[in-house]
């Protein structure tokens, strides 16, 4: 073989590109990195500051009496957020399903687009925004409520359960709905058991990422329970009650160092469920995904 | 010169006679299928006789789906479509105002190209719409009943709570089909039952369409001339023609006895398709 | 669209006909060697049917190669199955043309009578001219004329008997009577020849019409009402 007239080695030009692939790998390194070192920041910081005010009385004990801070829990606070966010799952979870089979099976397609659109809309509306409009409906006429909150909760959560839901419906194959129609099944039936229950692992996954971020909510709770009173154990959702994350607020606008702890534990016991709640779905999420699509 | 003609019984059950001795299943006459304002299938008059298993072929676009879906109104599900002409089941008009597509469903079964058992068990395939249809007596005798019927139920009766979907493509099939069976209609459309199957899954499935012809009419779309030829009594070929504003539309070629269409056809265009040789 | 399975078609159908070619000039050579009294004609005859033996063999082999590759259908297999019988028919033929070649080599001593071997001479003749008509109608497909075959026939029914009053007419004389129990052999192989081209014109009318016609012929003499 004779020699080669041309070279393939490295030239001027190519040492230019390769320098700037370099750097433009950097920089998107970099990038990633910083996104992951801001939770790493905010987990590890909560932590440390919240992790020493964490004992059992933490969990189990009502605010203490008087004038002594030292000791007691948030309990109340913690079954507060509990009642806010199931009731709001209650009202949340057969409306957002109900409007995700709405729009995926049985509207025309031009409503099913106004419809999304309204869902999304919806979502992105500032939390404290839809506040105030349960406390013009609601709280104006009969004083704060668990109930107030709740309802807001739920409509901040309908359009999260909504989207997931029709997400996962559209993912079950038009297959399964033409196999139980040809039976002789009618639509209703044929949605309700066939494709929602192909779904409900989808379904599931989205209400629970829905908790999760109602459990976080603090703006519309501010107008609408705040005057839940520390002191005793409640859970008449007709009252007004305490939520974990009021008890952040106020507790770290305290000038006394141990609230300002507990302040920080019970960020820290919100963050845990949150994160654990979060984590939890989204793996189960993509398991039920591969599943449907396989 | 008096022409000799002698039919040959080489099936064992008796080679079904000429048609005119059966009864008229389906009767369509100046049956057109619109899409919108597209014509998808023009001017088909044809009988579709009992118990017999009559295969329906042609190129593609020729609209044999559509006309298969038709016969047990699936072409409700697609909105911009619209019939004229009659399409008549047992006398009564399949597409009229008061006729229940539910109901008519429940008659005329379908088994699709790809098999689709629902994610249960395998019982539960059978059982569920047995369920919803009203059929709760002797629920186990009927899933047995149907999966026998589907030469299925030697492979399955100890796994009947595993899933549906570990099952292979084969007895997926048969699965769908004794699932279909079960709900006891009176015909069974396929529409390209074997085309997502391996070879052997084919001819039990063939195999299956032989014993099921003694109790069920049944009508196949395929778009295997060789499983047309090997399964059906009768054959409709539905070809493409050309409209003068190069719009295409399905029509009926030529309907006759299986053998005649694949020996002696009428049509020059049903000997161009099935001899392969004019496309 | 399916070009190779087109040409393979015409392939098979194009070595059929030179067969035929092949077949007529064996019966014109045989009945060469019967007229002179030829030895050599006759023994060249014999070595001449191995040439039709190889394109039979090879039509043969084709046709279930080609069933089992391209599953022809309608009119394909019509024909396909029309080209193996014919090709039965021509073999058949082939070998009653040898079998006259022999026939003529055993009577090779023998008195001979000009009038007989004038009748076998027309026979043979008719039995020309019916295989011809046969094979082109086949090859064009024609089937306008579906009695000429059987007309044909007719002449050569009538040679034969002819041939039968003449020499039960022969009298004692031994080497003659020999002489006319061989001839008779002969009449019957180109009435059976006579009888194969018939049956070629049967596998023409199934061809074009798709349904099966018996003509009549030597084991049906007794014409059917036409249609």
């Amino acid at each position: 073989m004779s020699e080669p007239t041309f070279s393939l080695r490295t030239s001027g030009r190519l040492r230019r590109r390769q320098l700037v692939s370099r750097a433009m790998g950097a920089l998107a390194v970099g990038a990633a990195l910083l996104a992951v070192a801001v939770l790493a920041i905010v987990v590890v910081s909560v932590a440390s500051r919240g992790a020493g005010a964490l004992n059992l009385d933490f969990f189990t004990k009502n605010q203490a009496q008087g004038f002594n801070p030292k000791g007691g829990g948030i309990l109340f606070a913690i079954v507060g957020t509990g009642v806010l966010v199931g009731i709001a799952t209650l009202i949340a979870l057969p409306l957002g399903v109900l409007t995700a089979i709405y729009i995926s099976e049985l509207a025309p397609p031009k409503l099913a687009r106004v419809a999304r659109i309204a869902l999304d809309i919806t979502n992105g509306i500032p939390t404290i925004v839809i506040g105030i409009f349960v406390f013009a409906m609601i709280v104006e006429a009969h004083g704060q409520s668990a109930l107030a909150g709740s309802i807001a909760l739920a409509v901040i959560m309908v359009p999260l359960i909504a989207r997931a839901t029709e997400e996962v419906l559209l993912l079950v194959p038009s297959a399964q709905r033409e196999a139980s129609l040809a039976l002789g099944v009618s639509r209703w039936r044929t949605t309700f058991g066939v494709v929602v229950p192909s779904a409900i692992g989808g379904i599931l996954t989205g209400t629970t990422l829905a908790i999760a971020r109602a459990a976080g909510e603090t703006a519309p709770l501010l107008f609408l329970t705040s005057l839940g009173l520390s002191s005793q154990a409640d859970a008449n959702p007709l009252h007004p009650l305490q939520s974990m994350t009021l008890v952040i607020f106020e507790y770290s606008d305290q000038a006394d160092p141990a609230y300002q702890a507990k302040a920080w534990a019970a960020a820290f016991t919100l963050m845990c469920f949150v994160l654990v709640t979060s984590l939890s779905a989204k793996l189960a999420l993509a398991r039920y995904r591969k599943k449907l699509g396989g | 010169m008096e022409a000799i003609r002698t039919r040959i019984d080489v099936s064992g059950h008796g080679r079904s006679p000429v048609a005119e001795t059966r009864e008229a299943v389906f009767e369509a006459r100046d049956l057109c299928v619109f899409y919108g304002d597209q014509l998808a299938i023009d001017n088909v008059n044809i009988d579709i006789y009992q118990r017999l298993i009559t295969a329906i072929i042609g190129p593609s676009g020729c609209g044999k789906s559509t006309f298969i879906r038709t016969l047990n109104r699936m072409t409700d599900l697609v909105s911009s479509a619209s019939l004229t002409g009659q399409l008549r089941y047992r006398g009564i008009d399949l597409h009229g105002p008061k006729v229940d597509a539910v109901e008519v469903r429940r008659r005329i079964g379908m088994v699709f190209q790809k098999p689709n058992p629902f994610p249960k068990s395998i019982y539960d395939n059978v059982a569920w719409g047995l369920r919803i249809l009203g059929m709760r007596k002797d629920l186990d005798q009927r899933v047995e009943k149907a999966l026998r019927s589907a030469a299925l139920w030697d492979e399955v009766k100890d796994r009947l709570g595993d899933s549906a979907l570990g099952l292979s493509g084969g007895q997926q099939q048969r699965l769908c089909i004794a699932r279909a069976i079960a709900a006891e209609p009176e015909v069974i459309l396929f529409d390209e039952p074997a085309s997502a199957l391996d070879p052997i899954s084919t001819s039990a499935i063939e195999d299956l369409m032989h014993e099921l012809k003694r109790d069920y009419t049944l009508v196949i779309v395929t778009h295997n001339m060789q499983q047309a030829a090997r399964v059906a009594d009768m054959t409709a070929f539905f070809g493409l023609e050309v409209a003068p504003d190069e719009s295409r539309r399905g029509v009926l070629v030529e309907y006759d006895e299986t053998e005649k269409i694949f020996t002696n056809p009428s049509d020059k265009r049903t000997e161009g398709y099935v001899t392969g040789r004019f496309g | 669209m399916r070009e190779l399975y087109g040409t393979e078609l015409e392939q098979l159908e194009g070595l059929l006909l030179e067969e035929g070619q092949l077949v007529d000039r064996a019966i014109r050579s045989a009945l060469n060697a019967l007229a002179r009294d030829d030895l050599e004609l006759a023994d060249e005859l014999v070595a001449f049917d191995d040439e039709i033996d190889r394109r039979y063999l090879t039509i043969e082999q084709g046709i279930p190669s080609l069933l089992a590759r391209q599953t022809p259908v309608a009119g394909d297999l019509r024909l396909v199955l029309a080209i193996l019988y014919i090709n039965l028919h021509l073999e058949r033929i082939a070998d009653y043309c040898v079998t006259i070649a022999k026939l003529t080599k055993l009577s090779h001593d023998l008195p001979r009578d000009a009038a007989a071997l004038e009748a076998l001479e027309e026979m043979g003749e008719r039995c020309r001219e019916m295989l011809a008509t046969g094979l082109e109608d086949f090859h064009a497909r024609d089937v306008r004329h579906p009695r000429a075959l059987v007309d044909m026939d007719r002449p050569i029914d009538r040679a034969n008997r002819k041939l039968v009053d003449r020499f039960v007419a022969f009298g004692t004389d031994e080497p003659q009577r020999e002489w006319a129990m061989r001839m008779m052999l002969v009449s019957r192989c180109l009435e059976r020849i006579g009888d194969h081209a018939v049956d070629i014109g049967e596998q023409t009318s199934y061809l074009v019409r798709g349904e099966f016609e018996e003509f009549t012929d030597a084991s049906h003499p007794t014409p059917r009402p036409a249609e």
